[in-house]
């Protein structure tokens, strides 16, 4: 029987990882994937990852997926495409369907990186056409170019949900409101305010009561629901949709795991059923090995460094690497997974209700109800300040893993610190040249670049613009606030592109200067 | 997991509820009644709801439903979701053809 | 947590389920504990369907025509749930001269049982079922054979048996009987949970030989892994129960529509598992092949499941039914040989009448334990 040093199933940021790391240390390594094109979700991410530059932040998830495979191809790892794994037997072999054969093959080890699957939640209607998951939505648009929808409604408020409301605004859909049956907002507030400053309202403590229509969905009613989540009578609000978005979250797909008898553990941190294993990935049973979202439901950026650590742990299991070389580069390893895991979105810290910042700041309460900081809450972030001249206005309000905003800037105006995780501030004396870097850098779109006073009453407000058609610069408008809502007229005056800024444009507004703290969104007139 | 389960623990009655027509298992078309119901005709574990009604049976093999069926059965029984096994993982992972699970070929073919 | 009852049934299968049903209906105070977390756990979910008697040893033979006459008919309403019982008849196929001797020579035994078969030739044959390929060129015909869902059948005596009051425990696993001055009284547990009744019924598959044991009793049993695999929904085909001269293929198509194949791959008894019934890579390609060869028409059917169980096969091939003189107060049924699903509501009614009313309809005389002890 055909016979390799390590078989991995699933060709994702995590399974790739482990190959590239493997297959760098001499193990013969081969990678299946079910699907026609490799990377697993990351070629539907088009939007900036976050972390530090280790885990590739501010790259696009897709740019990162190429990024990967040249890697992969470089180190000699053979990925075999429309290869779907059906079977993980006794002696670590798998029985793998390539187009209408199947073969055996056995692995000295296995690394199963399988990914995870999208959850649904029943309501009336959920099984009519125009329900979908909102990955799947992501993957009509963004892989097949196919508009999922006209007017959708986005039922689930954490990152795949906010991610993917910003992606069908950028294609042209109406997201007619986001809804989650939670009392807060569960994504990155930067991503909520994202969506929000594009005029699309939040409803938490709602839920979906009935999706409407016979053959397909001509509508959809919401109402809220108690702390219980009992639906209170009289609080419904019907809208007009052709789509209906389901982000409730992912279930790991472990079935490889379980069918070849790898202990189980049903863990509602990490997604449901996943496989025991350690903090490399070993499983229960010597030589099979796991990571990314199958063990535990996280980021990609996470499951990428998962994947390497699994890699460095199957060559010293293998015996292609001795023990004392590799635990330099586990310990870096650590270190990065490290950094991920912390802030207010830890995996250790979820279900738990913060108030405030780890820097002891209150929580913007409208950014986890309405998706926006609210004007007479802003000015208490570190990142906001007044100065004259230009200068940024980083309006990022929980502790997240990123900060390229402070690697980003060639004059350092913008520092996080040793710990990704803190609130980024303004260095006080430092000089901003209004080079748009970090406006263009923030993987959030939470940097503005502000002159507060021009001089002549107006006030002039760069943001980050990721929409067709770019308008142009003498082009007028409305300007948009935090929430969306119109605050005052506005005109372009200056329209930055640049290869730097890797697709995220740059609008420069004018507005009256008493709107230079409001002021956060550009709608062209017409 | 082997827990002794004394089924005659009362769980009380079956209460209609307003949502029981809902579909859950949407490849063999169960509904949540009929899911509450087979729990109080006895079937206490996702293994035997799924023997009795199919749920989970289907093309997806409970990929969608899983989760579903788990908090309902949880819910009528009155104990928390982990204290319910999951079925059983089977190969054929995807749905596959019996001319092709029957082709077996020899090699991968690799570039090497 | 009642312990004590007149009747302890060890083994929540079909037998078991079926023998708490017949006890509770005629009023006996049951408990019956499966070892398992799920009531139907062995081969009583995982067989074919078959509710068959052609085919079968004439010792066991009267037991299941028994069964077919008098209960399977009725058994959904019995029951109150579809057990999707079809008697359409029984084809057991042969394709060569040495399968036609095998199928003659069961065909001529079951008759002088008073068995209705016959050997019919393959014209006939795709006369019954015209989906099946030149290849077959004869078959044993038994109409009065059928098939049914072995999983609601199982779960229905359970249902039912719960209903009239028969107290079932799951994840409780017997490790040993113990006799009180002379006769069997305990029933002891790995939980520590003790239980006592005047009888103890074992219905535990492979796993009553090591309970049996402690008491004494060598039942001669091996445990085999057989395998089986399900396809998706198909169009209505054919109705009958399917089987083969080798006995390398069985099946049929459900009323769901999926059709639930078994069969062999020369293997049996040789894989390995880590405890619980797992499949072997080379199974399901293998029966997949001979499916076809039968099937044509079957090639693009979606196969969406495989599984495997175990058998409790005897040293005759036979079950083992019926008291033990030396061990008053146990009655055995048990080994099945991968049989036990259409033969449950005979044997099992059998089973309840023996412990209420001390005699049975059908003679068990071939069947019983005694069997196998030196000749006196």
């Amino acid at each position: 029987m055909q016979r390799f040093d390590l078989i991995v199933v699933g060709a994702g940021p995590a399974g790739l990882s482990a190959a590239i790391e493997a297959a760098e240390k001499g193990m013969r390594v081969i990678v299946f994937d079910e699907n026609a094109k490799p990377g697993g979700q990351l070629f539907k991410q088009i939007h900036k990852f976050f972390g530090s530059k280790e885990h590739r932040a501010r790259v696009r998830g897709f740019v990162i997926g190429q990024q990967l495979l040249e890697e992969a191809d470089r180190a000699g790892v053979q990925v075999v495409l429309d290869a779907t794994v059906i079977g993980l037997y006794q002696d670590k072999e798998i029985v793998v369907k390539i187009r209408d054969e199947i073969h055996h093959l056995k692995g000295d080890a296995i690394l199963i990186a399988t990914g995870a699957s999208e959850n649904m939640v029943p309501f009336d209607g959920w099984t009519l056409p125009g329900v979908m998951g909102a990955g799947a939505a992501q993957t009509l648009m963004n892989l097949h170019g196919v508009l999922p929808g006209k007017r959708v409604l986005m039922l689930g408020t954490g990152n795949v949900g906010l991610v993917v409301s910003f992606q069908l605004l950028q294609c042209g859909c109406e997201v007619v409101a986001l809804a989650d049956a939670a009392p807060a907002i569960g994504g990155y507030g930067v991503h909520a305010a994202k969506v929000a400053r594009c005029g699309v309202p939040f409803y938490l403590s709602h839920t979906i009561r009935e999706a409407e229509g016979t053959d397909h969905v001509t509508g959809v009613t919401i109402a809220k629901v108690d702390e219980h989540f009992q639906f209170i009578p009289g609080t419904e609000k019907h809208f007009d949709v052709d789509t209906i978005c389901v982000a409730v979250g992912l279930s790991p797909m472990s079935q490889l795991l379980k069918m070849a008898g790898c202990s189980m553990v049903d863990d509602p941190k990490r997604g449901g059923q996943v496989p025991v294993c350690d903090e490399f990935g070993a499983t229960s049973i010597p030589g099979i090995y796991c990571a990314g979202d199958v063990s535990g439901i996280e980021e990609a950026s996470s499951a990428m460094i998962e994947g390497r650590m699994a890699g460095e742990a199957i060559a010293r299991y293998l015996g292609y690497i001795p023990e004392a070389d590799c635990k330099q580069a586990e310990k870096q390893l650590e270190r990065g997974l490290f950094q991920l895991r912390r802030g207010m979105f830890a995996p250790g810290r979820k279900g738990t209700k913060q108030e405030t910042t780890d820097e002891g700041i209150r929580l913007s309460q409208t950014l986890l109800t309405k998706g926006y900081v609210a004007d007479d809450e802003i000015e208490r972030f570190p990142g906001v300040t007044h100065r004259v001249g230009v200068h940024p206005v980083i309006e990022c309000t929980q502790n997240i893993p990123c900060n390229p905003c402070q690697d980003v800037c060639p004059k350092h105006c913008i520092s996080i610190g040793e710990n990704i995780t803190s609130l980024p501030t303004v260095v006080l004396d430092s000089t901003c040249i209004n080079c748009g870097m970090c406006v263009a850098g923030c993987s959030g779109q939470a940097i503005f670049l502000i002159d507060e006073d021009k001089g002549d009453g107006t006030a002039e407000i760069t943001v980050p613009y990721e929409f067709l058609p770019l308008p142009s610069e003498g082009d007028t408008g409305t300007a948009l606030g935090r929430d969306g809502q119109p605050v005052c007229g506005a005109s372009v005056v200056r329209v930055r592109r640049s290869s730097a800024f890797d697709k995220t444009n740059l609008l420069t507004i004018s507005v009256p200067k008493e709107y230079a703290m409001k002021a956060r969104f550009f709608k062209r007139c017409g | 997991m082997n827990q002794v389960n004394d089924r005659n623990r009362d769980i009380g009655p079956f209460v209609p509820q307003p949502d029981d027509d809902q579909i859950i298992c949407r490849c063999e078309e169960v509904t949540k009644g009929e899911i509450r119901r087979a729990v109080h005709d006895g079937m206490w574990t996702i293994t035997e709801v799924r023997r009795c009604l199919r749920t989970g049976m289907g093309l997806c093999q409970g990929q969608t439903c899983a989760k579903l069926v788990k908090r309902i059965v949880a819910a009528e029984l009155h104990i928390p979701q982990s204290e319910l096994e999951p079925a059983t993982s089977r190969a054929p992972m995807r749905p596959i053809e019996m001319r092709v699970f029957a082709n077996e070929d020899g090699e991968v073919k690799t570039d090497e | 947590m009642n312990k004590t009852a007149d009747v302890i049934v060890i083994g929540g299968g079909i037998i078991g389920c079926a023998v708490s049903y017949f006890l509770a209906k005629r009023g006996v105070r049951v408990i019956c504990l499966e070892g398992s977390d799920n009531i139907g756990n062995g081969g009583s979910s995982r067989n074919g369907g078959g509710v068959r008697q052609s085919g079968r040893d004439p010792r066991e033979l009267p037991l299941v025509m028994y069964g077919i006459k008098n209960y399977w008919p009725t058994l959904s309403d019995e029951l109150d749930i579809d057990c999707e019982y079809h008697q359409e008849g029984n084809l057991r196929l042969g394709k060569t001269e040495a399968h036609k001797k095998i199928l003659t020579g069961l065909t001529d035994r079951a008759r002088a049982v008073g068995l209705d078969v016959r050997m019919i030739d393959g014209d006939e044959v795709r006369a019954i079922n015209p989906y099946l390929s030149d290849e077959v060129t004869c078959a044993s015909w038994c109409p009065t054979d059928g098939h049914a869902n072995p999983l609601t059948t199982t779960l229905g005596f359970y249902k039912t048996a719960r209903r009239l009051g028969a107290h079932f425990i799951s994840g409780e696993r017997v490790v040993a009987l113990k006799k009180i001055r002379g006769t069997l009284r305990q029933v002891l547990c790995a939980s520590g949970d003790v239980f006592e009744a005047d009888t103890v019924v074992l219905a535990a598959g492979f796993a009553s030989r090591k309970i049996a044991e402690t008491v004494g009793i060598d039942l001669p049993m091996q445990e085999i892994t057989l395998e089986a695999l399900v396809t998706e929904a198909e169009p209505p085909m054919f109705n009958q129960m399917l089987g083969t001269a080798e006995a390398d293929f069985y099946g049929h198509q459900t009323k769901h529509g999926s059709f639930v194949f078994g069969g062999t791959s020369g293997l049996e008894g040789f894989t390995t598992d880590d405890g619980t019934p797992m499949t072997d890579s080379r199974s399901a390609p293998c029966f997949c092949r001979g499916i076809i060869k039968y099937f044509p028409n079957l090639a693009k059917a979606k196969i969406v499941r495989t599984w495997a169980g175990w058998m409790d096969l005897t040293a005759d091939k036979v079950p083992i039914l019926g008291t033990v003189p030396e061990v008053p107060g146990l009655v055995l049924a048990c080994g099945f040989c991968g049989h036990g699903f259409g033969i449950a509501p005979g044997a099992a009614s059998q089973i309840a009448q023996l412990i209420t009313e001390g005699k049975t309809d059908v003679d068990l005389s071939d069947l019983r334990y005694d069997r196998f002890t030196a000749k006196a």
